[in-house]
């Protein structure tokens, strides 16, 4: 400082020098700027932490194919459709518990959609139900737009013990005004609900504002009188009677009588206006597997690998074909990622056209033998799944898994695009340096 | 030495000046307690009564009826001792729902509603300020806590469910959905998705109660009822000893050789004798 001029020591702003001041403004500015860059950072939770769940429970629970979507993009109160079957995988992980009680849940970011249906094999799945491993289902959810922005939505089964399942996630643009949703219902006894949000909503205020002001009567008496240290005293010099008046116990016997007065006269009220209700409904439902499909191509694991650095699955498999007809390899379908065989125009169809791309590896599906397997013929052959989708995913984590194994779905067509789908799975070997 | 003006209060005599201060100091504890209490409370209740009053799909009418009143009596029985032994002063449980209620609804405005799009159709609290007013009254008409375990704990739990049935019985009417019968409750639950609450995991009445000619409600009650006296009890108890000032002698210190520290024997004799 001493080597400064002298107008800058001496000279002032707002009673600072302009060292100082200039300092202040520099450390206002760098807050300013930090809290910027911290608001710009914190986003909303977009998504489900779907890629935070252990690779072994995405590769061997619940397996989503046929998805499809009614739309990705609708107006408040319009209806989102998904529709799909899942399999619960022949080789789930022996730590989790089997899907004895499981829910057909959406995974959404809170409820952005109201679900006003869905359905397992038809069967309503308001309530849980057991459901069998090595088995298919169909299910159908319908929801309808309630939060306009953008959401990911994904199909769900939860199993008890073993948690959410997540299906594949989409995003769905939700548009309008959210003040426009309605979720009218009537009732069996034909009361007109005009909107299940605001549904009682005045009757539960009125009843915490009718019993919060006579809280307050109830304490204002009290506290209207000098309180603690004054009644302290008074207790501790033994002049507790002095504290508490007859006229104190008239006033607490006539709160309470008014009291059980209005407690029995609003139950005997609300009891006269719904005089037909049900208690909350908690059974199980029974849901039947779909039918067992064709399964004639039996696929053992020779030999799987993951390549990290490459980030390439190469998975020997011996593929026998006791059916009737050739066969060639369409997809290889695991935690809802589907690579496909781009050679075979039957794969390729079997995707809809609001698939989330994200799950569909460009690079697909390659074989080092494509060809028809004939019936009665047993081949090996090599299947290469490889894509950045295990690094996005997060799937390389199996490497960590305790339980190394992989599993998936392979589908098989014919000539006349007819498929059959084939469990696999097996015990899977890290390359950390360069590929089989 | 100017001359001092003398009022009485209670029996008791104070300098006009001291009174006056007494009473600011009433207006600035009391705030600081309804927030403490309203933080404690609501914690309490948050972790004890949880789903059964976050939502409209868990007030059953045996497990909802049972937990709550047993969760909400603690706080309110722990300040009636304070509130009555220390100050005469019988507002201690309706002083502690009124805390608690307030602290849910912030949290149901600001973190459900709001933050979380719930409407308030599914997640209003319970009422329990009329069981309080009946603690606090029978505790005032007796001035003896174990009538008012009793008498009290019994009333608390035995008004719960009359008290919320005027705003629950509305969700309690039943709808078709998909071919089944549902209470509006039940649909509202269903609707409004918990992405991370699956329905079976809806711990309520299942029809484990069906011996007692379907009045679930009144006989979880009457359970209710019998372990309020007992948590009143305890929670008295726990009261009493939160109020004492406890002090240990430091023994660290000496076994430390730290100088100025006195043996066990000098601090606490009593306690080094026996």
């Amino acid at each position: 400082m001493s080597g400064l001029p002298a107008e800058i020591k001496t000279s002032t702003h707002h009673g600072m020098t302009h060292m100082r001041y200039a300092f202040v403004r520099f450390e206002r500015w760098c807050q300013a700027l930090a809290a910027v860059l911290l608001l710009s950072i914190c986003g909303p939770a977009l998504a489900h932490g779907e890629r935070n769940q252990e690779p072994f429970l995405r590769f061997r629970t619940a397996h989503f194919f046929d998805m499809k979507w009614n739309t990705t993009k609708l107006a408040v109160n319009g209806d989102l459709i998904v529709t799909g079957k899942f399999r619960l995988f022949e080789d789930w992980p022996t730590s989790l518990p089997k899907p004895d009680v499981a829910f057909l849940g959406n995974g959404t970011p809170g409820p952005v959609l109201a679900r006003v249906e869905s359905y397992i094999n038809g069967v309503p799945a308001m309530l849980s139900s057991e459901l069998v491993l090595d088995r298919d289902y169909e299910f159908k959810t319908v929801m309808k737009g309630r939060l306009p922005g953008r959401h990911h939505v994904h199909p769900m089964i939860n199993a008890r013990g073993a948690g959410p399942l997540l299906g594949p996630g989409n995003w769905v643009e939700i548009t309008g005004d959210a003040k426009d949703f309605k979720l009218p219902v009537t009732t069996i006894d034909g009361t007109k609900i005009d909107n299940l949000e605001t549904w009682g909503v005045s009757t539960v205020f009125s009843w915490h504002a009718l019993w919060f002001a006579a809280a307050l009567v109830f304490m204002l008496w009290w506290l209207r009188k000098p309180l603690l240290m004054t009644r302290y005293r008074a207790v501790d010099e033994g002049k507790e009677h002095l504290l508490v008046t007859k006229g104190d116990r008239i006033w607490g016997t006539a709160f309470l009588v008014g009291t059980l007065v209005l407690v029995i006269g609003g139950a005997n009220w609300a009891e006269s206006k719904y005089p037909r209700t049900v208690p909350l409904q908690a059974g199980q439902s029974r849901v039947e597997p779909l039918p067992m499909d064709n399964r004639s191509v039996r696929v053992k694991v020779v030999r799987a690998s993951y390549d990290v650095p490459g980030r390439s699955m190469k998975i020997k498999v011996e593929i026998k074909n006791e059916g009737t007809s050739p066969v060639r390899v369409g997809e290889f379908l695991t935690a809802n990622l589907r690579f496909v065989n781009k050679g075979l125009p039957a794969a390729v169809a079997g995707v809809d056209s609001l698939f989330p791309k994200d799950l569909v590896p460009p690079s697909g599906l390659k074989l080092d033998n494509d060809l028809p397997i004939a019936p009665g013929e047993t081949r090996v052959v090599l299947l290469d799944a490889t894509d950045a989708a295990w690094e996005l995913e997060r799937l390389t984590a199996m490497i960590n898994d305790p339980d190394n194994r992989v599993g998936g779905l392979i589908f098989f067509y014919d000539a006349e695009g007819k498929r059959q789908i084939s469990n696999v799975s097996g015990p899977i070997l890290p390359v950390f340096t360069k590929p089989i | 030495m100017a001359n001092i003006e003398y009022v009485e209060i209670y029996g008791v005599k104070w300098s006009k000046w001291a009174a006056v201060l007494s009473r600011r100091f009433d207006f600035i504890v009391a705030p600081i307690l309804f927030l403490a209490v309203v933080a404690a409370f609501h914690l309490h209740f948050m972790l004890l009564a949880g789903d059964w009053d976050f939502w409209v799909d868990w007030k059953d009418r045996q497990w909802w009826v049972t937990l709550t009143p047993i969760v909400a009596i603690t706080f309110p029985a722990a300040l009636h001792y304070v509130f009555w032994e220390k100050l005469r002063l019988p507002i201690g449980a309706t002083f502690a729902v009124v805390c608690l209620i307030f602290g849910i609804w912030i949290t149901r405005i600001f973190a459900f509603n709001i933050w979380s799009y719930f409407p308030y159709s599914m997640v209003w609290p319970a009422m329990l300020i009329p069981g309080a007013i009946l603690l606090d009254v029978v505790l005032l008409l007796t001035g003896n806590f174990f009538l008012t375990a009793i008498f009290g704990g019994i009333g608390f739990a035995l008004l719960f469910y009359p008290s919320n049935y005027p705003m629950l019985a509305a969700y309690h009417l039943p709808v078709e959905v998909m071919g089944t019968v549902a209470s509006v409750a039940d649909y509202i639950g269903y609707a409004f998705t918990r992405t991370a609450t699956p329905e079976y995991l809806r711990m309520i009445e299942r029809g484990t109660l069906r011996t007692f000619g379907g009045h679930s409600a009144w006989v979880a009650s009457a359970f209710s009822a019998f372990v309020c006296s007992l948590t009143y009890i305890a929670w008295w108890y726990f009261g009493m000893f939160m109020t004492k000032v406890i002090t240990v002698p430091n023994k660290v210190k000496h076994l430390l050789g730290m100088p100025g520290t006195a043996p066990v024997a000098e601090a606490r004799p009593g306690l080094a004798a026996s």
